[in-house]
């Protein structure tokens, strides 16, 4: 049509020779002296009286909201356990809602850097949002907290400087896989598997671990299969499983689907005698709502936080809970969530340098190296982070619901710890 | 607009039968292309699946039922959809969330019932009485619906009421969300729920039975009211031409009201049978089966009663034997994930080959 | 439920007309049940405790607050305009009743939630609610109180509304403009870090929580001198109407590149996170300039747009994305540069934009708009599956994308994309601009309002329609490719329904065919909501009223193209005509 190129393609070629490149300007950490600080990535100048700023980004919006809000709250609680105060400061946690997804992560990172007094940040819970978001902090040189996000490569030895800033109080994917596939094979001998996923990352990711691990063991993986989390009818599905005859249904998704699929299960002959095991995300309460008199015998793989094995505060932290809340733990990472405070505020205090007129200084390289340099028992377990970033140890064990009441929530007691 | 400069430019003098002959040749051949792959698929898949002899009759059967279960509730959805088209010419795009106010206002009577034991002693009250107070809610909610945002858009063309069904759709769920929260809730069993008939080796569940059962009925229900009462008439003929409707006399106003009741009607009883099947109640629940449901009116022709009907059951059946049916055979991993691809190319299909639907002819002809 | 109230909802959205006529008792009741349960509907669904949570001056007044003070005073405006021309005294009166009416419906609230407890139902009614709505005072007194207030408040506003126009909009301006500044606190802080001067100033204004009383009365007078002169000179300035048509177009000219300038020149003061917020509204503006080619000028309605963003994204990612996903980690192809890419990904957008009209093009009206849903959904489905993830990545998606490079410097802050984006738009408003006026663009608007006609023109309905979607497509994938290397990461969960729905609201809310309509579109219904960010999902609650209330007050959009102006006027005119036409037949019928 050259007549529409007359139109259109000739002025632009025209013009083209006068566009201009974007003028550039980015700001980013540099080296600063404040005060008796001084940082080569610059220093956090915070007045006497003045809040430290930490900033948080979760999802606390749409189908995963509760996984976030659960995470806020367990850092909340973190803090009013610290009295509220870090270095003589008060406390003030800003959260941002990334939406679960990669630009979510992204918009919400940039608004929390472009706050110069913001000291470190906690969160996020989804991978995506942090694949997008941690390098945005850590160009400005803030740290970042992780507190759900599980996927390997956040803290793989080969990950790239601009993620030196991610740290994160949960274990990666690997473990979890690993010690799933190790259970189904040793402790249930099973030898032939089923496993679902539903389009998320963090589904597929540890769907497809196991099943690694669980071939690598000598077993059969017979299919892998998928939903879409909105998915209600699963009778078709768990038909064409139940012709496969699985000893072992492997589902790390969650509640909603979850809770379909245990459900509808026991109306699908042929799956009587097969177990499912869930993972993470479905420790909470609203999965025994959701599935009704068909949780019981669904199993967890999940860390170990029972008191005896570690964490022994995480009884009284749950009554704390209940009372600050109106209700018990929404999800599963609530404990990794307080580790996740308790880092940041250990780290800050370790660097914070108070000067006679009550101003606090701190530096961000000197925070980075404390972050990386704390160690303590949290609730979820030992906390020590590697180089890498990987922060959390990770203690398996598998956990079986146990009662129908949803009241009667209560990690180790309903769903009940079978393994070890 | 200057027609006939358009015109001698755009076809005229340059348009040529070679030209013509290039662009017909490139719709034809992706059009056949397109039906090619799609047969492949089919057939191919087929064959595959029906050599493995993976499942057996028993598999097939449950497939069809389980299909024809989550059709009947599409279907009953659907219906709603397709009386406010017919009347209106509007998507009403939050049709599905009005299911959804329904199914929530039963759970809390239903989990009532059920701590009261009244479920057990009484079940049919019980369920009387959940439905009563759904298609109560979902009814004022559709009737409220459509007098503050619809109205006023009664004589606008274009867009304007799609997006303000759409606004009217994150409305409603987000006002549930904020009144009784996100978490997911479930109604209670009903204790002969489990219950099924076996017959020559074939299990049929009731609760299955009594859904299809209420479908058809509410379907004929309609279909009743619709031909062989007043108000029926009166909906035809508005549905038929408004304008002329209101000059014999017709108070259009009373016959939207009236459409809009009987979709919240249905829209009640959709969302309570699908509670007590899929359990599961929670705000954002009526936007899938809503979109699918508005497929089902669509592949039946929308506007048409029995087309929803049809289109409902159809695409139940093809979303649960599709999967096992078509993919299974040529090896495709995970089918199930792929099943909202099938229901969609299905949609696609219909409409190239039947543009108006399976049974909508009269309807699409005059919309156009 | 909110049961009793409802039609008083219906009677304020459905305009006052019809009761106009109504009694004082009539009104008084309905206006005050319609302001008592907009307050009791913001408490039921936990947005006032959330909002009473956000100060908009320290240790004075919370946004909450504010808002119960804002119905209180509407009850009394609206009663002043639903009697306007009656005696002052017993509108006064009446508006006295209504508010406090309004505040009893609150009043009642407070105290059903101090005798039983309904948190197992409604969870919002909790007890920071309580205290909130009891004011510190306990039961007996709350109650009494909050009647009170909104009879007070509610003949506060009925004043307000007789105040000259003058002074009202003074008035007025200065209390949004306290708002805002305690509203936006936080990005207006982070904004006033330029240097010493300006940081006098906010220190002025501005506490580490917030505006404070000090700052809040600075801003207030600030901007009541600043409204006061503004009237002024607009009261004195000659009304566009009466320039002559060059002189209003020059106007217009220069309007217009104030606005260019003020968009090149905002994100380099306001920083990143603006320049973050304005870059995704440019990418919207990009995909709304495209969609509006396909609807607005063509009137082929689209609603699986979101599609060719996602072939855009895709193929730029697949192009250049160091990752075992790239098509140069397993084909001949090398490891392509942002530049090189992105025409890639607009002609593969394009290509798709064809294929996918091919199938549609005899479906009509309705029937398209879920032929196109359906085909928006099989494009997710596909790049979500396992059966493409070797191909696409599935679930895990395509990470590692590069940043383009200029120059052999790095665009990688938000600011600098945002000039991308701004470049690609106004590159994309050209065409679009040339598109519209072009041939092409006439036949598609022959097209868009009588196929047939079309047709019998000679329009080849073909070649128009897939040159629609193709370019349409063209834009999508063109900001497909930028939200790639933006976010340096494509996942599936990008690309859902709810970004067609968004675009299509937008350039609907702008005003269809409306090029300036699609910028205010993408403004209003993409960067508030990105402004809102912290308020989670009573995001798309606002999402869903604004929709609502746009469309029924403002159908034509923001900011109407001329000719859809004009055509809605005469539509108003056939529904004048309609209105006379129908009370003629109910007399008939009666």
């Amino acid at each position: 049509m050259p007549q529409l190129f007359r139109r259109i393609a000739l002025p632009l070629i025209a013009s083209a020779g006068l566009l201009a490149s974007a003028p550039g300007g980015s700001s980013g950490a540099r080296a600063e002296t404040l005060g008796p600080v001084t940082d080569p990535l610059g220093v956090l100048k915070i007045p006497k009286g003045a809040p430290i700023q930490i900033g948080g980004y979760w999802v606390i919006s749409g189908a995963d909201a509760a996984l976030g809000t659960d995470e806020v709250r367990g850092v909340q609680i973190a803090f009013k356990d610290h009295g509220d105060r870090i270095a003589g400061h008060p406390v003030k946690l800003s959260v941002e809602d990334d939406g679960c997804n990669a630009e979510g992560g992204q918009t919400a990172a940039t608004k929390i850097a472009a706050n110069p007094n913001v000291v470190l940040v906690i969160g996020p819970a989804c991978s995506s949002a942090a694949t997008a978001g941690a390098p945005i902090l850590w160009k400005q040189g803030i740290m970042d907290i992780a507190t759900a996000t599980t996927a390997p490569a956040l803290t793989a030895p080969t990950r790239k400087p601009e993620y030196d800033g991610f740290v994160r109080t949960i274990y990666s994917d690997i473990y979890q896989g690993k010690s799933d596939a190790g259970y189904v094979y040793t402790q249930l001998k099973a030898r032939k598997i089923v496993t679902i996923h539903d389009g998320s990352a963090f589904a597929q990711q540890l769907a497809a671990v196991m099943a690694q691990n669980f071939k690598d063991m000598g077993g059969t993986v017979l299919s892998v299969e998928a939903i879409q989390p909105t998915d209600v009818d699963m009778h078709p599905l768990l038909t064409r499983i139940a012709t496969e005859k699985p000893d072992v249904v492997y589902l790390p998704i969650f509640v909603a689907a979850t809770a379909q699929i245990i459900r509808q299960k026991k109306e699908v002959s042929g799956l009587e005698s097969t177990i499912f095991i869930g993972s993470s995300g479905v420790m909470a309460p609203d999965l025994i709502s959701a599935a009704g008199p068909a949780v019981i015998g669904f199993r967890i793989g999940y860390p170990d936080v029972s008191p005896d094995a570690l964490g022994k505060g995480y009884g009284a932290f749950v009554a704390k809970y209940k009372d600050a809340y109106g209700e018990g733990p929404i999800s599963g990472y609530n404990a990794n969530a307080y580790d996740a405070g308790v880092l940041a505020i250990m780290a800050i205090e370790k660097v914070a340098v108070t000067a006679a007129d009550g101003t606090t200084y701190i530096g961000k390289q000197a925070l980075h190296d404390a972050v990386y340099a704390t160690k303590f028992d949290g609730l979820s377990g030992p906390i020590a982070c590697d180089s890498h970033g990987e922060c959390a140890q990770f203690k398996p064990a598998v956990y079986e619901y146990t009662n129908a009441d949803p009241t009667t929530f209560d990690i180790g007691k309903n769903p009940k710890k079978v393994f070890p | 607009m200057n027609g006939e400069a358009v015109a001698s430019d755009w076809s005229g003098s340059r348009r040529t039968l070679r030209q013509f002959l290039a662009r017909l040749t490139f719709v034809d051949v992706a059009l056949w292309s397109l039906r090619i792959l799609v047969l492949a698929v089919v057939i191919g898949g087929t064959i595959g699946t029906l050599i493995k002899t993976r499942y057996g009759l028993a598999q097939w059967f449950d497939f069809i039922m389980f299909g024809v279960t989550i059709g009947s509730i599409y279907a009953q959805i659907a219906l709603g959809y397709t009386m406010v088209y017919g009347v209106l010419r509007l998507i009403n795009f939050a049709h599905g969330d009005i299911m959804m106010t329904g199914a929530f206002s039963g759970y809390f009577l239903a989990t009532a019932f059920d701590r009261s034991g009244f479920l057990a002693a009484h079940p049919v009250l019980a369920v009387l009485g959940t439905l009563l107070l759904s298609i109560t809610v979902s009814t004022s909610i559709a009737v409220l619906a459509e007098r503050i945002a619809y109205r006023p858009f009664r004589h606008v063309r274009g867009l304007a009421p799609l997006i303000t069904a759409i606004g009217v759709s994150f409305f409603l769920e987000q006002t549930f969300r904020g009144l009784f929260g996100s978490s997911v809730k479930s109604y209670p069993d009903l204790h002969w729920q489990r219950a099924a008939f076996v017959v020559g080796g074939l299990t049929i569940p009731k609760i299955d039975l009594l859904v299809i059962g209420c479908a058809v009925a509410s379907m004929l229900v309609l279909y009743l009211v619709i031909h062989h009462t007043k108000m029926g008439t009166a909906i035809r003929a508005v549905s038929e031409d408004s304008e002329a409707a209101a000059l014999m006399g017709i108070d259009v106003n009373r016959v939207v009201v009236f459409t809009f009741m009987l979709g919240g009607v249905m829209a009640g009883i959709a969302g309570v049978f699908y509670a007590f099947v899929f359990k599961q109640v929670y705000f954002y629940m009526g936007f899938t089966p809503g979109i699918k449901a508005f497929g089902a009116a669509v592949l039946g022709g929308i506007g048409s009663v029995p087309g929803a009907m049809i289109g409902g059951f159809f695409l139940g059946i093809v979303e649960s034997v599709g999967p096992s049916l078509f993919f299974d055979g040529i090896g495709i991993p995970a089918p199930y994930q792929l099943r909202d691809l099938i229901a969609f190319t299905l949609l696609i299909m219909v409409l190239i080959f039947r543009p108006n639907g399976l049974l909508g002819e009269r309807m699409a002809k005059q919309r156009a | 439920m909110s049961g009793p109230a409802d039609p008083a909802i219906a009677t304020l959205l459905h305009d006052s007309e019809a009761s106009a006529h109504a009694g004082p008792a009539r009104r008084v009741v309905q206006t005050g049940l319609v302001f008592g349960v907009i307050a009791l509907y913001l408490a039921m669904i936990g947005l006032l405790l959330m909002l009473h949570g956000r100060w908009i001056v320290i240790g004075v007044l919370s946004l909450g607050q504010a808002v119960l003070l804002a119905i209180g005073l509407g009850t009394g405006i609206a009663i002043a305009w639903r009697g306007v021309g009656e005696a002052r005294s017993a509108l006064l009166v009446q508006s006295l009743l209504a508010g406090a009416l309004a505040g009893g419906v609150l009043a009642l609230l407070s105290v059903v939630m101090a005798v039983v407890d309904l948190r197992g139902i409604f969870i919002a009614l909790s007890r920071p609610l309580a205290n909130m709505l009891g004011l510190g005072l306990g039961q007996p007194l709350a109650p009494l109180l909050l009647v009170l207030a909104g009879a007070l408040l509610a003949v506060l506003g009925t004043l307000l509304a007789w105040l000259p126009r003058h002074p009202r909009r003074v008035l007025l301006g200065a209390l949004a403009a306290v708002v805002i500044a305690g509203v936006f606190q936080e990005l207006i802080q982070i904004m006033m870090q330029a240097g010493p001067a300006i940081g006098v100033l906010r220190d002025l204004l501005y506490s580490w929580d917030g505006l404070t009383p000090q700052g809040a009365a600075i801003v207030f007078v600030a901007a009541a001198l600043l409204a006061a002169g503004v009237a002024t000179l607009a009261a004195r300035a000659p009304p566009a109407a009466a320039l002559s048509p060059r002189r209003r177009k020059r106007r217009q000219a220069v309007l217009l590149a104030l606005v260019f300038a003020a968009l090149v020149v905002l994100p380099l003061i306001a920083g990143s996170y603006i320049g973050q917020v304005m870059m995704l509204v440019g990418l919207y503006i990009l995909m709304g300039m495209g969609l509006n080619l396909e609807i607005g000028l063509a009137g082929l309605l689209d609603l699986g747009f979101v599609a060719f963003f996602a072939v855009g994204a895709y193929t730029t990612a697949l192009l250049t994305a160091d990752s075992p996903h790239a098509l140069a980690a397993y084909t001949f192809l090398p490891h392509l540069s942002f530049w090189a890419a992105m025409p890639v990904a607009v002609l593969m957008a394009v290509i798709v934009g064809v294929l996918f009209g091919v199938p549609v093009l005899g479906v009509r009206g309705d029937y398209l708009a879920v032929a196109t849903m359906g085909l928006g959904e099989i494009v997710r489905v596909i790049v979500l599956s396992d059966f493409a993830a070797p191909l696409l990545g599935g679930a895990q998606g395509v990470l590692q994308i590069p940043r383009p490079s200029l120059f052999g410097h790095e665009l990688s802050g938000p600011v600098q994309l945002f000039y991308l984006t701004l470049l690609a738009s106004t590159l994309a408003a050209y065409i679009a601009w040339r598109l519209e006026t072009s041939r092409l663009g006439r036949a598609w608007m022959a097209l868009r309002d009588d196929e047939d006609v079309a047709q019998a023109l000679g329009i080849s309905l073909v070649r128009s329609k897939l040159l629609a979607y193709g370019l349409g497509a063209a834009f999508a994938g063109l900001a497909g490719s930028i939200f790639a290397t933006m976010v340096a990461s494509v996942y599936p969960s990008s690309f859902q329904l709810l970004i067609s729905i968004n675009v299509l609201a937008l350039i609907i809310v702008g005003g269809m065919g409306s090029l300036p309509g699609v910028i205010v579109g993408a403004a209003v219904l993409v960067g508030l909501p990105e402004l809102l960010r912290e308020f989670g999902e009573y995001r798309y609650l606002f999402y869903g009223a604004v929709l609502i209330l746009m469309m029924r007050l403002r159908p034509e959009g923001l900011w109407p193209s001329p000719v859809r102006r004009r055509e809605l006027h005469s539509d108003d005119q056939a529904e004048a005509a309609q209105a006379v036409r129908e009370p003629a037949l109910a007399g008939q019928r009666g």
